[in-house]
């Protein structure tokens, strides 16, 4: 059989596919519960340190963040209703499927469509960080399209649901080294001390370009050089999660009611 | 050749980036941090060696009607064998390359080496050669990126060595070394260096200028 | 259809892929010395981009998804990892026909491109085009905009480098840098050109 016969050609074909089939099924099957495992790791990662249970520079161990992540308590919260989900069970709730499934996630109307999602899942988990009997963090899972990509992060509130304590990011595409720049821990640490909303209940917070004078210094922070759409992007879904269709009504209630998670039925 | 040449001479004679024009796409985007670079080089070289011997086994029994796609899926198994075990176990840095990784499949080095090397030479040789492509590779890679990062950002695998303005000390970064251009500024003053070093790589010009004093003379 | 047209005319101004992406470079750079070839490969990314990006996006969502397989009745299977061999394939094959029809009907431009035809099909912009599509999660419609765009800014990139590396034929260019260096140096500078369009959005 020379080479250029057609059978061998045929054949020649069919034994590298099959080869490199059994070689990279292989590989991924075996790897699955190991990447998956990291990512859940990763997410519980920022959490903890978005709860503040960690300073931003520290290497935690795997053990150090599910030891942290244990002095949280997550809820499912239903956004429209307001109220903490009794349905959901917060160890294997997953938003990402939940807001391609009809029967467990909304249409969001264009004109409040701010994160740019379509669809968005009618729960999100919650996590919150009780110390003497009073909300010390609330840990807010946040995520609307970036410049070219979904960008998803936690957000954590203070005791007042008002004031931002800690922003982090775990997941996100957008252009490297230069919209990216949100990842920098330096850059996110502006967002510490920030008020979203101000006396009267106007959204303030913002991230500009323009000169902060002491009035937009209480709610404002630095835009990133070069990277206007991305800064816009995150403007955006934060102004979305906390606002009406999204954690707005529920963190109203908290703060009106002043109660805990678990009594909040 | 010996197998020493095979090894060496792709790190400055035959180097792949500078003297054949491939694998340019990722030696751009991704040097603004060393650790990316790093990672890339040794998931080069791992799928270089992979598809080098891969080719090289069965160079005698590959239909040239077939020869293109079988080098293309040897490449991509590797590729998607090698982007997995990145994800499994260096989760962080794999998110920073995305695509890029991907796109090793189509870096010009692998199909070049796998076409115009392993498929005359025998496994050793070719992986010999895969090694010596990998190696030009990688220090291209990380000059670059040594430069990007530490002019960019003061630092160097995150060990701080020159101190930040902002951190109350001197050094003033210029914003242009996190952007991927300056990757080809960077690229283009290497090849400067090496050819004025070695002028054996030099091109010809392609038209002369009128030498418009002659008369003078 | 406002989305469609964003897309579209983003994927050539702020999202070029050889400009902001560095996608393609080899060829790119390469090709670049004349503007009549320049612009005859231009031609073939955009044919070739237009047609890959949404073939691949229908195997990604018939096939590769979570979920995709549905319809055969192996829902369960998430078959992502497969992609980028797919992908890859399917971008094999599409280069071949194209070859055989240019050969067929447009002998012309089949002799100018010479050997840079088969070798779209390992230009990393082909398949970058096709891995973007899959993580920003384009639908059909979408992947036929993002494809033509993807393919008209990558031509008029490599057009623009081609006019610009004619010009400089004429300029006295220090040995060291004389045409791969000085080429590296003017794609750079077209980068940072290009970066200045990059807060524009339709509204």
């Amino acid at each position: 059989m020379t080479n250029d016969s057609p059978v061998k050609a045929v054949s020649v074909t069919l034994v590298v596919a099959l080869v490199c089939s059994i070689m990279v099924s292989t590989t991924h099957v075996l790897l699955e519960p190991v990447q998956q495992a990291y990512e859940q790791l990763d997410r519980n990662r920022h959490i903890v340190l978005a709860a503040g249970l960690a300073e931003p520079g520290d290497n935690l161990s795997d053990r150090a963040i599910v030891a942290g992540f244990t002095e949280l308590q997550p809820v499912v919260v239903d956004l429209q209703a307001a109220r903490s989900s009794d349905d959901m069970d917060s160890a294997t709730f997953d938003q990402r499927a939940a807001a391609q499934d009809p029967e467990l996630s909304v249409e969001i109307p264009r004109e409040k469509d701010l994160a740019g999602l379509g669809r968005r899942s009618r729960f999100a988990p919650a996590y919150f960080y009780i110390r003497a009997d009073r909300i010390e963090r609330i840990v807010l899972p946040i995520h609307g399209k970036g410049m070219w990509s979904m960008i998803y992060g936690y957000l954590a509130l203070g005791p007042d649901l008002n004031t931002i304590t800690a922003v982090t990011f775990h997941e996100q595409g957008e252009t490297p080294g230069v919209g990216d720049r949100f990842l920098d821990p330096a850059w996110r640490a502006q967002w510490n001390g920030k008020a979203l909303y101000d006396e009267s209940g106007t959204f303030r917070f913002g991230i500009t370009a323009a000169q902060l004078d002491d009035v937009r210094e209480r709610h404002e922070v630095d835009a990133i050089t070069g990277a206007t759409v991305t800064s816009d992007s995150l403007e955006n879904l934060v102004r979305y999660w906390v606002g009406d269709h999204g954690f707005g009504p529920y963190l109203e209630y908290l703060r009106e009611t002043n109660r805990q998670p678990d009594t909040a039925l | 050749m010996r197998s020493r040449d095979i090894l060496f001479r792709p790190i400055l004679d035959e180097n792949p980036i500078t003297l054949q024009i491939l694998g340019i796409c990722s030696a751009l985007a991704i040097t603004n941090s060393v650790l990316s670079a790093l990672i890339m080089s040794l998931a080069l070289t791992a799928v270089l060696v992979f598809s080098n011997t891969a080719v090289s086994l069965i160079r005698h029994h590959l239909p040239s009607s077939v020869r293109l796609i079988v080098q293309v899926t040897f490449v991509a198994s590797a590729v998607i064998v090698v982007d997995e075990i990145l994800r499994a176990y260096a989760p962080e840095v794999s998110r920073t390359l995305t695509v890029y990784v991907g796109l090793i499949v189509t870096n010009c080095i692998v199909l070049a080496r796998a076409e115009t090397f392993a498929m005359n030479n025998s496994v050793g040789r070719s992986i010999l050669d895969a090694l010596g492509n990998g190696l030009g590779y990688s220090i291209i890679l990380v000059i670059v990126s040594v430069i990007r990062e530490l002019f960019g950002t003061g630092s160097v695998l995150g060990i701080k060595v020159l101190p930040l303005a902002t951190d109350g000390g001197w050094f003033q970064p210029p914003a242009l070394m996190l952007l991927p251009a300056s990757a080809f500024f960077i690229i283009a003053a290497i090849i400067w260096s090496i050819r004025s070093w070695n002028g054996s790589q030099i091109e010809e010009t392609e038209f002369r200028p009128l030498d418009l004093y002659e008369e003078d003379r | 259809m406002n989305d469609l047209l964003t897309i579209f005319v983003r994927s050539i101004f702020v999202e070029n892929l050889a400009l902001a992406f560095f996608l393609g470079m080899c060829t790119f750079l390469a090709v670049s010395k004349q503007i009549r070839t320049a612009i005859g490969l231009g031609v073939a990314m955009i044919v070739v981009l237009t047609v890959t990006v949404p073939a691949n996006n229908l195997i990604y969502t018939y096939m590769l998804r979570e979920g995709a397989l549905d319809w055969a009745g192996f829902g369960h299977l998430d078959l992502r990892y497969l992609g980028l061999i797919s992908y890859i394939g399917v971008i094999a094959a599409i280069v071949q026909i194209l070859e055989m029809l240019l050969n067929r009907y447009f002998p012309a431009l089949y002799f100018a491109l010479g050997v840079y035809l088969p070798l779209l099909t390992v230009n990393c912009a082909i398949l970058g085009a096709s891995l973007f599509m899959v993580q920003r999660d384009y639908g059909f419609v979408e992947s036929v905009a993002f494809g033509a765009g993807v393919g008209t800014g990558w031509a008029l990139a490599v057009v623009a480098l081609a006019g610009l590396r004619e010009k400089l034929r004429y300029a006295d260019v220090p040995g060291g840098l004389r045409g791969l260096g000085i080429t590296f140096i003017v794609a750079g500078l077209m980068s940072l050109a290009f970066m200045g369009l990059a807060g524009i959005q339709f509204q």
